[in-house]
């Protein structure tokens, strides 16, 4: 296991930012997905060493995140989610720079910075002075300066916020392309669900401080409910409260498509039974793939 | 925009080093991006002003025959001992030069991290606090040794090649340490004095303004608690005067002050263990808002 957390917990002051959190995450790209205060970026920064953990105990990449956090820095690379740039510098600077306080011989780190500046799409713009940078670049700058000692884990808070479409697609292009080529390990802090579902092959759902979810996207699509689709003729109210009586989850679309979430274990059987029982004829039936939005409307409770 | 992955990723072959300087890079790049800013040099150039009047005065004194006529009036001034040093060091001049060159290249160095959200950047390297901090008060040491230690070991220097003789040397054997001790302290003072305002902004021109103000405001202060409760005690609140105590002591001078020369030396211990104490709280990878 490359991260191995037990029993965290952490607060602000008063306010429970983590609460008994406890996950092994293995290889792959890996996705901490939650709203927004789940947690995530304080189980980061806790991983990286900014904060010291209230109580629990955890290892990255086997070195002890109390007591071996320059051995961790050495082998992470953060990408954090707000802006972070050095003013009066540019980009080749500043990418070098940080290669060199990573422990890179100056020369070598120079010359890296160039390669990673290219690789992130800022070949071009790598003399310009970082003040005149937009959001965007800035945003890609981050990712080479995270990316230039070469890595082991990669940690990205929150990558693709104030981007536009483009620039969004763009940098979870070059994610993609680092997760799954470079043997570089992403770990993926986000609220966009799209970012993770795009990215990451397993995922970790925080909620309030806890681990809501644990597992393999597969995995937990496929062990915490069965998703259908129906669509209905007749009383649609009556047949939802006969299948919420049955244990089910149930969720009206715009265009009446009724999402009918059946827990583990209870039989489909039971979505004919609610149908003949409450009088409505059934127009369609689909076993849907759960999307990530459902399994994080599942174990979140939010729509 | 340019296109993503023009080159292609690669992995880095090398192998990191630990290093034992850890704070050099940044302290080389401080010192760089000082004298990015327009119009530094010609500031920095200008602290060294003092030392080449002083070096003037060197000249003169030692071709006093030549300039009998210009020196008349001012002959005690030029008797080259480790007063003139003193003089030459502690006076007002002298620090609002330096003061300066302060202010305008290193007033920025904690507080654009914070406010440009850097901190996180280096906290995610295998650096601690006492790096970043050594590594940030090693460019305010650059700036105030070039000013102070610098000129004052090459004006011995120059008196010896002037005088043609090491009788000077021979007459203040201690000078040189003189001299170096007065630049390690305006050092580890100046060092603390600018971190310690630089952490306690994110604004770098305010803390420009403080650094400079801070500084005047308190020589202010002090006269102004000095003529309502009628003690010199009360000078201890006065950051050049104590620096004048401090400098007057360490060139084997009679101190200025009418207070025990220690007091400074606390008042201006005082001030870094402050610094000492901000910058632990104020340096940190995340802002923890409680």
């Amino acid at each position: 296991m490359s991260i191995e957390v037990k029993d965290l917990h952490f607060r602000y002051g008063g306010v429970v930012a983590l609460d008994g959190v406890t996950m092994s995450l293995g290889q792959g790209a890996v996705g901490l997905l939650g709203p927004n205060g789940a947690g995530k970026s304080t189980l980061l920064r806790i991983l990286l060493g900014f904060l010291a953990p209230g109580r629990g105990e955890g290892r990255v990449l086997g070195y002890d995140i109390r007591r071996e956090q320059a051995m961790i820095r050495r082998s992470v690379g953060y990408m954090p989610e707000s802006d972070c740039f050095i003013a009066g510098m540019d980009a080749v600077t500043f990418t070098a720079y940080f290669g060199e306080l990573s422990g890179m011989p100056r020369r070598e780190a120079m010359k890296r910075a160039h390669e990673v500046l290219f690789y992130v799409g800022l070949g071009e713009s790598r003399y310009r002075l970082l003040d005149t940078y937009s959001a965007g670049m800035k945003q890609r700058l981050k990712l080479a300066q995270a990316l230039v000692h070469d890595p082991r884990i990669l940690f990205l808070d929150e990558p693709t916020s104030s981007l536009d479409p483009t620039g969004r697609a763009e940098v979870l292009d070059l994610i993609r392309d680092i997760a799954s080529h470079k043997s570089i390990q992403v770990i993926l802090s986000s609220h966009i669900l799209d970012d993770i579902e795009s990215i990451c092959a397993s995922v970790v759902i925080l909620d309030k401080g806890k681990v809501a979810a644990e597992g393999r996207m597969e995995d937990l699509r496929a062990i915490r409910y069965s998703l259908y689709e129906v669509r209905v003729k007749g009383d649609g109210a009556a047949f939802r409260r006969a299948l919420e009586s049955r244990g089910c989850r149930v969720d009206v679309t715009e265009d009446r498509l009724i999402k009918v979430y059946m827990p583990e274990g209870s039989d489909r059987m039971d979505l004919f039974r609610a149908a003949v029982q409450t009088g409505v004829q059934l127009r369609a039936f689909v076993k849907s793939r759960t999307s990530l939005e459902d399994l994080f409307a599942g174990v979140v409770g939010a729509d | 925009m340019a296109v993503i992955r023009e080159k292609g990723y690669a992995h880095w072959d090398g192998r990191l080093a630990e290093r034992r300087c850890r704070w050099a890079p940044i302290a080389r790049t401080g010192i760089r991006l000082a004298f990015r800013k327009k119009g530094f040099k010609f500031v920095f150039a200008g602290a060294f002003l003092p030392s080449f009047f002083a070096l003037a005065g060197l000249y003169v004194s030692e071709r006093l025959g030549d300039f009998k006529a210009l020196v008349q009036s001012n002959r005690n001034l030029l008797e080259i001992d480790p007063r003139y040093f003193k003089a030459v060091f502690t006076n007002g001049s002298f620090l609002f030069l330096l003061i300066l060159v302060l202010a305008y290249g290193t007033a920025g160095l904690v507080s654009d991290d914070i406010k440009h959200g850097s901190l996180q950047l280096y906290f995610a390297r295998p650096l601690g606090k006492k790096d970043y901090a050594a590594g940030k008060m090693a460019v305010v040491a650059f700036f105030v040794l070039m000013a102070a230690a610098l000129p004052g070991l090459l004006l011995v220097a120059f008196k010896l090649v002037f005088a043609g003789s090491l009788a000077f040397l021979r007459a203040y054997p201690w000078l040189p340490l003189s001299v170096l001790g007065y630049a390690a302290l305006l050092t580890v003072f100046f060092g603390s004095y600018v971190l310690l305002i630089s952490a306690s902004s994110r604004n770098a021109r305010y803390a420009a303004v403080l650094v400079f103000g801070a500084y005047y405001f308190s020589a202010v202060l002090a006269a102004l608690l000095k003529s309502v409760f009628g003690t010199p005690a009360m000078n201890l609140f006065s950051i050049p005067a104590n620096i004048g105590q401090a400098g007057a002591v360490l060139f084997g001078q009679k101190p200025p002050l009418a207070v025990p020369a220690v007091w400074s030396f606390a008042a201006l211990a005082g001030v870094c263990a402050l610094a000492a104490a901000v910058l632990g709280r104020k340096i940190r990878g995340v802002e923890v808002i409680k």
